[in-house]
């Protein structure tokens, strides 16, 4: 077998309100990206195969596996990860709801699931149980068992609509 | 406010002031942020990539291994075969010090055999991985085919091919113990009843794979070895034997780690490689896993084949018990645990569990296959043993005719102490009284009406139970006591600064316990202060205090037992001197909220910040002779077991046409004595009561014929989701322990141990109408249908 032969593109994003832009091997992803051109590591790599969502992040305010896309495909757009939620230098609601509920063990989960939680509260304010649970089955989280995670998006969803 | 007292060794009266409450974690602002710094996210300068080119056959002769291309491609730096590194290691050797087991050496990668798929062939190190991967496949391997040796109970008769030519008879483990007349007992037995139970084999499964950066310096001769494990020290240890450096130049630090479940509690052999490499090319080397080969390689677990027979009298007493436990242990024996810790705990550790059955007799066994090594993983033996026990048990009583509640009433121990047929004496507890509680919790008469009426309407609700108890708190005395003769120990260090905040150092790693926040809760009620005002490092490096690691649900009380040796010097002091400053006798001064005050005078106290200070600078409030500073060193080891114990049900639907089973409710019953935190304890018992959920119904890494690994991403290898949790009831029984600093028992493993035959019996409880019974877990939706007929061939 041949190696394969590589190719680079300069890439440019809006990453949490800043610009980044590099030139990488067009076979960087979007989370690696975000890893290393950024050195955003909020963003974990629990599978590199699109099913633990630990690399979730906000792309134009979609939730999107950071392993699944290549970071030149996401050339021009605004991407949003866990590293932006803080509310300046607090935790923003969703976040101090994780911390209040023991929604988090190791953590490791916890950034991708923390953005798709972002996104579910955007675009419905008042989610259901139900809701809550689909949004986050598509994520693993090995340590807690999930139930401590969805009484703190539910706390969250209580406290009000913004989420700042 | 509550005081808690302990008869143990010297421990003070100490307002419990935080230990009970949940104290929220110190650790969540830091992770919740994106700030947790795990391994893949440190980098260093000049650092390289290594990736592991692996074995794609399950048995082979290995005839050749090409590595020239590889080496030319531009952008690779070392490209190492099993040859290669056996010039610095022959190969790691594993066994557990039990009787009847036979030791294997693992080479770093393989020489003349491949064993099974996954087993490292070549290193490569590269500027990048994608580079490391590129050369991988340039890689070419010539081999020859052996027979695959995949089946346990096959590998152990007369004339199988060998999976390892280190093992005859493909025997890694043999052996076994009788206790009283057994043979007798069983001859005269009103009934026997016997069965063979099948955990599947499982992968432990942290979100965060394992990974190793080595750091060699040739100037300093240091080597700085970053892994994500549980057990820095032990690898320290193993790699200054292994690969002959001055354990004063090897530092080993543990990064953030996301989640370790006992996969992370081995020596690797990627934690030898690193370094090797690292020395070879003087520059930093990092090796991530990806998820396939975290399925692939990385300690699997839990499979064994358990048989039990138990002999009961006419009265349904258990009278005596035969269990024979068989490991399929893999290829090699994974250091330390090996592949003997799995079927050796379920038979000889506990078999008769909280059952007073004195006369029995085990026998455990590992069999060699050409699969990827076993190791631990949470409730390591527990969890299969008490899988066989607690679904016999429920088996026996159906036969019989009981309520699984009366018949475990019946046969369970109700006096303590009790000795146990192989001699170890269990003294604290509450058995008889988790039993009658769950019957309570579930509504046991209740449920049995709504099963009724459900079933009229062709719906199938079932009801399982399962009862526990563990020897917790991993030490010296505990290993002894069940015949495992190990030794561990840990030591902590306390210090109280001059303005009364306290530094904590444990050599006690986390992988997401949550140990910083207990452990500073156990040290502020010593100290009196508030948890803020402690700050706990736990096992980052090596250079701080020594710890046999985070394994075995030894931490919540090794930890504080640890942290309440040193402490206590520090406490005095801190009395004496308050005592000069008040001008009143230490017995009468309390230590709580930030002060000391004079105990019925709530006028008269000075602050801890003030009488730290005046130990560090006012030598006239030191008493005569006063030995100055705050800050104390002290190793611990538990005097004797601890013993956890509990008891879950699980309350079940099962859908005979799609065969699928959904868990509604976990009722769950927890006696690990003092709660130090319960949002912690609670956090502990859900997950670990998931991943028993996930063993029994959708866990299972498949092996084919030729023992091609058929499970290697996370679509084939299917790990519960939050649309199949049940709602979780949580009771806690507290018997503190009078054997441990402030009365904690361990309890990181108990629910996972408890959780898959609660749901195996409920199962069966629900088909029962359609005289089906299962055993083997995972259960899957197949196999439900095949049981109830609704699927045959
Ligand atoms: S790393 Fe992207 S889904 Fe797992
Ligand atoms: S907190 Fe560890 S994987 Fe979710």
């Amino acid at each position: 077998m041949i190696a394969m032969p590589s190719h680079t593109a300069t890439v440019a994003m809006e990453v949490n309100d800043t610009t980044v832009a590099a030139a990488v091997e067009t076979r960087t992803s979007l989370a690696e990206f975000l890893r290393v051109q950024a050195g955003l590591t909020g963003t974990k790599l629990g599978c590199e195969h699109g099913v633990c969502g630990a690399c979730t992040v906000l792309v134009d305010d979609e939730p999107t596996r950071g392993c699944l896309v290549f970071a030149a495909q996401v050339d021009g757009k605004k991407v949003r990860t866990v590293e932006g939620l803080a509310d300046g230098r607090a935790l923003n609601r969703l976040q101090q709801a994780f911390h209040e509920n023991f929604g988090l063990q190791c953590g490791f989960c916890t950034g991708g699931i923390l953005m798709s939680m972002t996104s579910l509260m955007e675009k419905e304010p008042n989610p259901s149980r139900e809701q809550i649970v689909e949004w986050l089955s598509g994520h693993l989280c090995r340590c807690t068992g999930y139930e401590t995670i969805i009484n703190a998006v539910l706390a969250a969803v209580a406290g009000g609509e913004d989420l700042r | 406010m509550t005081w808690q007292t302990s008869s143990h060794r010297s421990t003070p009266m100490v307002a419990a002031r935080s230990v009970g409450r949940s104290v929220l974690r110190s650790e969540d602002p830091r992770l919740l942020s994106g700030g947790g710094r795990y391994l893949a996210d440190l980098s260093l300068p000049r650092e390289l990539h290594a990736a592991l080119l692996r074995s794609n056959e399950a048995h082979s002769r290995l005839l050749a291994v090409d590595v020239s291309e590889a080496q030319a491609l531009p952008g690779v730096h070392l490209v190492w075969t099993g040859a290669d590194v056996a010039t610095f290691c022959q190969g790691i050797e594993g066994a557990l010090a039990v009787d009847g087991c036979i030791a294997t050496v693992m080479p770093l990668l393989a020489r003349d055999t491949l064993h099974y798929v996954g087993e490292p062939i070549a290193l490569v190190v590269a500027d990048s991985r994608a580079i490391a991967e590129d050369a991988m496949e340039l890689i070419s391997v010539t081999t020859e085919p052996l027979p695959p040796v995949t089946d346990p109970n096959a590998a152990l008769e007369a004339g199988s091919p060998l999976a390892n030519e280190q093992l005859a008879g493909n025997v890694g483990l043999r052996g076994g113990a009788s206790f009283g007349p057994v043979d007798e007992c069983f001859a005269v037995a009103h009934r026997v009843v016997e069965e063979t139970y099948h955990t599947g084999r499982l992968s432990p499964t942290p979100m965060e794979t394992r990974g190793v950066i080595a750091s060699y310096d040739w100037a300093s001769q240091e080597l700085k070895l970053w892994t994500s494990t549980q057990m820095p020290h032990l690898i320290r240890y193993f790699v200054t034997a292994y690969l002959g450096i001055q354990e004063n130049l090897v530092e080993v630090l543990t990064p953030d780690t996301g989640g370790g479940f006992g996969q992370k509690a081995h020596l690797f052999v990627e934690e030898l490689l690193m370094p090797l490499a690292s020395r070879e090319l003087n520059r930093p080397v990092k090796w991530v896993e990806d998820r396939r080969e975290n399925l692939m390689v990385a300690g699997q677990a839990h499979e064994q084949f358990i048989t039990i027979a138990l002999a009961l009298d006419s009265d349904n007493h258990i009278t005596a018990m035969r269990t024979r436990a068989l490991g399929d242990g893999g290829a090699f024996h994974q250091p330390p645990w090996s592949m003997a810790v799995e079927p050796w705990c379920a038979a000889a550790v506990t078999p008769q569990g909280v059952y007073n059955v004195k006369t029995l007799e085990y026998t455990y066994e590992a069999a060699a296959t050409n699969k990827a090594p076993v190791g631990a993983y949470r409730g390591v033996g527990y969890m299969a043993g008490t899988y066989a026990r607690e679904a016999i048990i429920d088996e026996a009583a159906r036969a019989v005719g009981m309520s699984p509640f009366d018949f475990r009433r019946l046969n369970v121990v109700k006096q303590l102490p009790w000795v146990n047929g192989q001699g170890v004496t269990y003294d604290e507890g509450s058995w008889l009284e988790s039993i009658d509680r769950l019957e309570q919790m579930v509504g046991y008469e209740e449920f049995r009406e709504r099963q009724l009426a459900a079933r009229a309407e062709g719906r199938y609700l079932g009801l399982g139970i399962s009862v526990f108890v563990e020897s917790t708190g991993e030490s010296t005395a505990m290993g002894k006591a069940h015949g495992l003769p190990d030794v561990y120990h840990d030591t902590a260090t306390v210090r109280m600064d001059p303005n009364g905040t306290v530094t904590v150092t444990l050599g006690l790693t986390t992988q997401g316990q949550g140990n910083r926040t207990t452990a500073a809760q156990v040290a502020a009620d010593m100290m009196g202060v508030r948890p803020e005002d402690v700050t706990v490092i736990a096992g980052d490096s090596t250079r701080h205090t020594y710890g046999s690691g985070t394994v075995a649900s030894r931490g919540a009380i090794i930890a504080a037992g640890a942290i309440g040796r040193a402490a206590g010097p520090l406490r005095d002091k801190l009395l004496a001197v308050a005592a000069n400053m008040l001008e009143i006798s230490t017995d009468d001064i309390e230590l709580a909220d930030g002060r000391a005050s004079v105990r019925g005078d709530s006028e008269a106290s000075v602050s801890i910040a003030d009488v730290a200070t005046s130990v560090y600078f006012d030598d006239s409030v030191w008493p005569e002779g006063f030995d100055p500073g705050l800050e104390a060193t002290f190793a611990y080891d538990a005097g004797r077991p601890m013993f956890s114990n509990g008891a879950q049900a699980a309350l079940v639907e099962v859908d005979p046409f799609t065969g699928f089973v959904t868990v509604d409710t976990m009722y769950v019953i927890e006696d690990c004595g003092t709660v130090i935190n319960p949002g912690i304890v609670d956090g502990q018992i859900r997950g670990g009561a998931v991943q028993g959920i996930g063993a029994a119904l959708f866990e299972q890494l498949l092996y084919d014929d030729a023992g091609q690994l058929t499970t290697t991403t996370l679509m084939d290898y299917h790990l519960p989701t939050a649309d199949v949790i049940p709602v979780f009831k949580i009771e806690h029984l507290q018997t503190p322990s009078s054997h441990t600093w402030n009365g904690a028992k361990g309890m990181g493993e108990s629910a996972m141990i408890a959780a898959p035959a609660a749901v195996l019996n409920a199962v069966n409880d629900a088909i029962a109408p359609f005289g089906a019974i299962l055993r083997d877990i995972p259960i899957t939706p197949e196999d439900v249908l095949r049981a109830i007929g609704q699927v045959t061939d």
